[in-house]
């Protein structure tokens, strides 16, 4: 064995431990410069979730946001899998985007572990005035945890109902149903099946369980109490409405037709355009899809009619957020881009955004701009989801800490009902059950709720 | 410095590679993960001391955790079992000295080294109750089949079918078996009158137990980890049908952020794979036969 052997045997090690720390620690230089147009610039980078059309869409934000000053540039990232956990990661390591557009139920516990930074220290005095005054009410509750504002909107949501009218006509039905009653009375008669008894075009698609509690003056959450609020008598209702129209419909039946429509909502993908329903609960962003993969589909939206005695324009609201993580490196960049991109204080410009993406307005500023009427006008479709939007009754996903927890939990149950694996008593009392347990194991864990 | 030492120390030198990456990667997050177990973890705030409390939840309130756990032994039940006796008769077969052994060996052998997700994303439209090819051939014979991934009923029976599909693994190795067992045994057996059945039972299969076992150590721990095909085809649904003991630590750490939680569950996996090793090792001298 030779001195030079070692020697060298010991620059391979050192080799080893240099590029391992290389590739752990990149330089921040090498970051940024990495791809850039405008390297004077402060970077700003911002990672969302939106990819094949809607990625697009983002892009040509940015670059208008890019091309309208020049203090900034919005370095856009698509992470459109497994954003969350990267997210984190990126958090921890020191690491993390300037700014980041989600639409995931992730605010209460980033902010509960103070991951994040409530916009109410980055708003000056009129920002904040503006946005109190102008916002719908659902803008100020998507983004809140504890008071404070984790998520600012950038694009909200709630969902209607996509009809088909010929369907309707071809029922003998000339006027969309006023009640949820007569909407599930006129849907047996749109449902189209085969000659094995196979459902080839359902009826009425409803929303959630939690989406629709809302309607017949229920939700999972007690607003006014800062509680959740499960057991209450009107989402037993809801749940028990929902499952006899699966059970009028067949069990078996729609499972077998759901897992045989196409499982991409993308592009022309999504199933209602191709006709599996003659009704169905969707978001506005449909109405910007269809107009681009099937411009001649003749179509219609509505609210989603509460039952007799329930709640008119009510519904769950959400849509997507930008958050600025605490240990962002340039908030003042990050919040430049989120006013510019939601139209807090230039509205008008905005409102272009909102017509690129089909995304419902924060406020009555950016609805009343001439290019969002114009929008409209030309896509009366969404104006029902521009109405809608505005409702004191719209609600919000419950902010607690362990939302994911409680969204699973009803999912979970909501599916087992709907198969007629348990009743709808059982099933209120089952994810009271299981998220009264979460909560206990929480408390005794010593989390602060 | 000594020659040995120096020959030492140029060979750990060429391992460091490996070292380094199984220092960092595997050996602290294994030693780290038994400290988080015993804490309150969210990944995004410092670890706090909760003592046995994620232990205490998990064994006597957590009715997920139970549900997966026996889930995942009914699985490894069934499924390694079924995956050796298919691998073994299919073995037999393929050991068989017939015309174009070697087309039929490799035709076995393909769909093992397809990537686990594409061979997943294959049978998730396999399966599809509607327009799915295995209900199609069914639908040709006037059967109506199941919502294979769909009903809770059969979800977990349709994952246990599709783990032969990768069975072909392990025909290598049986194949390997067969071929060591010496060829004088079957001519002594023979000489002394075996029929086909008996030599299979009192020679084949005593002389093939080495191989079987080391397949079912591997078996039992692949099965008591399984989690690649449930996470994309049914996420754990319908329900909680599928929703294995992986899956579930998955969940817990990722999705809602308990990583204390999700330590304490991988803790005992560990020490369930670990006493289910000892117990099967325990069993080997019964009915493994080694030739020496």
């Amino acid at each position: 064995m030779h001195r030079k052997s070692v020697v060298k045997a010991c620059i391979l090690l050192l080799g080893v431990i240099s590029i391992a720390w290389l590739f752990g620690h990149p330089s921040t230089s090498a970051r940024e410069v990495s791809g850039r147009k405008y390297p004077q610039r402060i970077p700003v980078r911002f990672w969302h979730m939106w990819s094949a059309e809607w990625k697009t869409v983002v892009d040509r934000i940015v670059d208008r946001y890019n091309k309208s000053q020049d203090k900034f540039e919005v370095i856009a990232l698509s992470v459109p899998g497994g954003a969350d956990t990267k997210f984190i990661l990126g958090a921890m390591g020191g690491d993390p985007p300037d700014v980041m557009a989600q639409w995931n139920a992730v605010i209460p516990t980033w902010a509960e572990s103070n991951m994040l930074t409530p916009f109410e220290e980055l708003m000056s005095p009129s920002e904040r005035t503006l946005f109190e005054r102008d916002s719908y009410p659902i803008v100020r509750r998507v983004g809140q945890y504890k008071g404070k504002t984790y998520g600012f909107p950038i694009g909200l949501q709630v969902k209607g109902v996509f009809y088909l009218p010929k369907a309707f006509k071809e029922a003998g039905i000339n006027q969309f149903p006023k009640t949820w009653e007569e909407l599930i009375a006129v849907s047996e008669r749109l449902t189209q099946r085969d000659s094995k008894g196979n459902i080839t075009r359902l009826g009425f698609m409803p929303g959630s369980w939690p989406e629709t509690a809302p309607l017949f003056g229920g939700g999972m959450y007690d607003f006014k109490l800062g509680r959740l609020d499960i057991s209450n008598s009107k989402n037993l209702e809801t749940i028990q409405c929902l499952v006899a129209l699966r059970k009028r419909d067949g069990y078996d039946q729609i499972q077998r037709f759901q897992s045989g429509l196409n499982t991409s909502s993308f592009g022309g993908g999504w199933p209602f355009i191709g006709g599996a329903y003659a009704a169905a609960v969707d978001g506005p962003w449909r109405v910007e899809q269809i107009a681009k993969y099937a411009p001649d589909l003749d179509y219609a939206t509505a609210l989603v009619p509460p039952p007799k005695g329930g709640v008119a324009g009510a519904g769950l609201g959400g849509g997507n957020f930008m958050i600025i993580p605490r240990s962002a490196s340039h908030k003042e960049g990050a919040w430049d881009f989120v006013k510019y991109w939601s139209g807090l204080t230039d509205p008008l410009t905005a409102a272009e955004f909102y017509v690129w993406g089909g995304w419902l307005p924060p406020s009555d500023a950016v609805a009343h701009a001439p290019i969002y009427e114009e929008y409209i006008r030309k896509h009366p479709q969404f104006g029902t989801f521009v109405r809608a939007i505005g409702s004191p009754n719209v609600q919000a996903q419950p902010p607690v800490a362990y939302q994911v927890f409680v969204n699973d939990a009803a999912g979970k149950i909501e599916d087992g009902a709907l198969r007629g694996e348990i009743s709808p008593g059982q099933a209120v009392e089952q994810l009271q059950k299981s998220v009264d347990k979460e909560i206990a194991r929480r408390k005794r864990l010593g989390y602060d709720e | 410095m000594k020659a040995q030492t120096r020959r030492d120390l140029l060979g750990l030198a060429f391992i460091s590679p490996w070292m380094v990456g199984f220092l960092a990667f595997t050996a602290w997050p294994f030693l780290r993960s038994i400290q988080l177990s015993f804490t309150r973890y969210d990944i995004l705030r410092p670890p706090k001391w909760v003592g046995l409390a994620n232990y205490q939840s998990l064994l006597a309130d957590d009715e997920t955790f139970r549900h997966a756990t026996w889930l995942t032994l009914k699985f490894a039940a069934v499924s390694v079992p079924l995956a050796i006796v298919a691998g073994v008769g299919l073995a037999l077969l393929l050991n068989a000295n017939v015309k174009g052994i070697a087309v039929y060996r490799t035709i076995f052998f393909l769909p093992s080294i397809v990537p686990t997700v594409a061979t997943t994303a294959i049978f998730v439209w396999i399966l599809n109750p509607q327009i799915g090819l295995v209900n199609s051939l069914l639908g040709s014979l006037g059967i109506q089949g199941p919502a294979w991934l769909t009903d809770p009923n059969w979800a977990l029976w349709s994952l246990m079918m599709m783990g032969l599909w990768g069975v072909g693994n392990s025909i290598v190795i049986y194949l390997a078996g067969l071929k060591d067992i010496p060829t004088y045994l079957y001519e002594a057996s023979i000489v002394d009158g075996a029929s086909s059945v008996q030599r299979l039972f009192k020679v084949t299969l005593p002389m093939l137990t080495p191989v079987i076992f080391f397949n079912l150590v591997m078996g039992v721990i692949g099965a008591l980890q399984y989690f690649t095909q449930a996470y994309i085809m049914t996420s754990g649904g319908p329900g909680d049908s599928t929703r294995f003991y992986a899956l579930y630590l998955f969940d817990r750490a990722w999705r809602y952020s308990d990583m204390g939680y999700a330590s304490a569950m991988a803790w005992l996996l560990f020490l369930a794979v670990a006493l289910l090793t000892f117990g099967l090792f325990k069993t080997q001298k019964r009915w493994v036969h080694y030739a020496s």
